[in-house]
């Protein structure tokens, strides 16, 4: 059975903390503030990076969310296997985001240093491919 | 001087797992590597099948399993997966390989059946071992013995190799059939060219090493081709200048020769251009503009008394395999070429001038070498 978004990330952040706590705690420290609405096709969650913690939940006041990202299942597994890159991905409009650029830059910052640990880990690979 | 029969395949080339109060279990790292290419059909292939990580530790250890092959028309289709070790087994008393949707097992006529798909290939080989096996200890003794000098670059290659591999083992011949389906096609396999190497050992992929290691996919019953014809080199540092090892040619009549690093000049220039494929994908994410840099020629000249040789290895196919150090900091990448290898020189008073298919991994760290023009 196909993972729902928002138990994926709560499972991801718990490997996170289990595996990589230190890595972890550097990420919040340079990302503290994003709020982030992610979608997945249909699937909505939102990630929200507090002070010491990142919290998954489902939704948030709208004004709270300073940057959103949307794609499909089909482009977030073709990206991964290095079919598509992201440039592509967002010129043929396969991947939206929103928000204003330096809080993209720092929502960017924060998911290519959590994709650098986690090719690093079995875990990982393994929970991102029940996502399919 | 063989030390070993074709029978004592299943022992040498079974997996040497660690035990569990061993240090460095996060290290660990095994493999199975078969190539082959088939003259008629013009398939070359190299299959992969490894276990990394700690082999006690379900969340953290893992198998792989890699395919790498080129069609007639030159077109790469490469393939890999993770296998969570719940679902793999490995032996330590026979190479058997039996994961998810592939599988390698060692049958008693000395024959490796080796089954799988991997994303759009799939193969079913049979690979019979045609000449005994032979390890990192036969080499030192080959050189001592055979050579009757000493080659110090293939003697400080095999020490190294015993440093840095617990298990290093080679299978110079085997002979491929079956079929493999490159996306739909179907292609019959059914060559004497095969090889296949295991290798284990503990350390790290951020480790700034890295060797050059090949053999020319020689046809035995061609009176133009020798029996065989291998290298190997160990390289300290990302660049070339501290690297130990040979090349390794074997005649018709059975000796070696053996031509030692000290002996050979290897000059590697411009810049490969073709079919290009990096492994994993996810690589292509986090280095955008990260493309490994392969020459366009690399050429082995050797010369020893009246012997001499001069390969120029031309790439036609490459994939690029970057594995990541367990601190994610630096990478090494694999560097998977098959070669066209035109092969020329006397040795032993006979004289060689053919074009030979080769097998070619160079492995250094990831994006250490921008321009080989430069080097050269």
């Amino acid at each position: 059975m196909t993972l729902k978004l928002k138990k994926f990330l709560s499972d991801f952040i718990e490997i996170m903390k289990e595996d990589f706590p230190l890595q972890l705690r550097g990420i919040i420290k340079d990302a503290r503030g994003i709020t982030c609405l992610q979608t997945l096709d249909s699937d909505k969650a939102v990630i929200q990076i507090r002070k010491r913690e990142i919290i998954i939940t489902k939704g948030t006041p709208k004004n709270e969310i300073n940057v959103r990202v949307a794609l499909s299942r089909d482009c977030l597994f073709k990206i991964i296997a290095g079919k598509m890159t992201l440039a592509e991905a967002f010129y043929t409009k396969e991947f939206d985001v929103i928000g204003d650029p330096q809080t993209l830059l720092r929502c960017y910052d924060m998911w290519i240093r959590i994709i650098s640990i986690a090719r690093t880990s079995p875990r990982f690979h393994f929970l991102i491919y029940k996502l399919r | 001087m063989k030390l070993y029969s074709i029978d004592d395949t299943i022992q040498l080339d079974a997996f040497n797992i660690p035990s569990i109060f061993d240090d460095r279990l996060a290290l660990y790292k095994e493999w199975h590597d078969f190539v082959f290419y088939d003259r008629k059909t013009r398939i070359f292939g190299l299959l992969n099948f490894g276990i990394h990580g700690n082999p006690f530790d379900a969340k953290r250890g893992y198998g792989s399993a890699l395919s790498f092959f080129v069609d007639p028309q030159g077109k790469i289709l490469t393939g890999s997966k993770i296998i969570p070790l719940r679902k793999l087994q490995i032996s330590a008393y026979n190479p058997d390989f039996l994961g998810e949707d592939v599988e390698v097992t060692y049958k008693k006529d000395n024959t490796f059946n080796i089954k799988g798909t991997i994303d759009k290939t799939s193969f079913n080989l049979s690979l019979a071992v045609i000449l005994p096996p032979e390890s990192s200890k036969e080499i030192v003794f080959d050189v001592l013995d055979e050579q009757k000098t000493i080659s110090i670059g293939m003697i400080r290659a095999a020490d190294e190799m015993r440093k840095f591999w617990e298990n290093w083992v080679e299978c110079p011949r085997l002979l491929s059939s079956g079929e493999v389906t490159l996306d739909g096609t179907v292609f019959p396999i059914n060559t004497r060219t095969g090889y296949h190497d295991h290798e284990g050992g503990r350390f790290d992929w951020g480790a700034p090493w890295g060797w050059d290691t090949g053999v020319l996919l020689c046809d035995p019953s061609n009176a133009k081709e020798p029996v065989s014809a291998r290298f190997l080199f160990y390289r300290y540092g990302p660049s070339d200048e501290l690297s130990y090892g040979g090349f390794i040619v074997e005649k018709k009549n059975g000796i070696k020769k053996y031509f030692g690093s000290e002996k050979i000049e290897i000059t590697r220039s411009g810049r490969f251009s073709g079919e290009q494929s990096v492994i994993p994908g996810i690589t292509r994410l986090i280095y955008p503009d990260y493309k490994p840099c392969i020459p366009e020629r690399i050429v082995f000249s050797a010369v020893d008394g009246s012997d001499n040789l001069n390969i120029i290895f031309t790439p036609r196919a490459v994939c690029s395999v970057i594995p990541s150090s367990i601190n994610g900091t630096l990478d090494t990448e694999l560097n998977e070429m098959f070669c066209t290898a035109s092969f020329s020189g006397s040795v032993g008073g006979k004289t060689y001038k053919k074009t030979i298919p080769c097998w070619f991994e160079s492995v250094r760290p990831r994006g250490s070498v921008r321009n080989y023009d430069f080097e050269a």
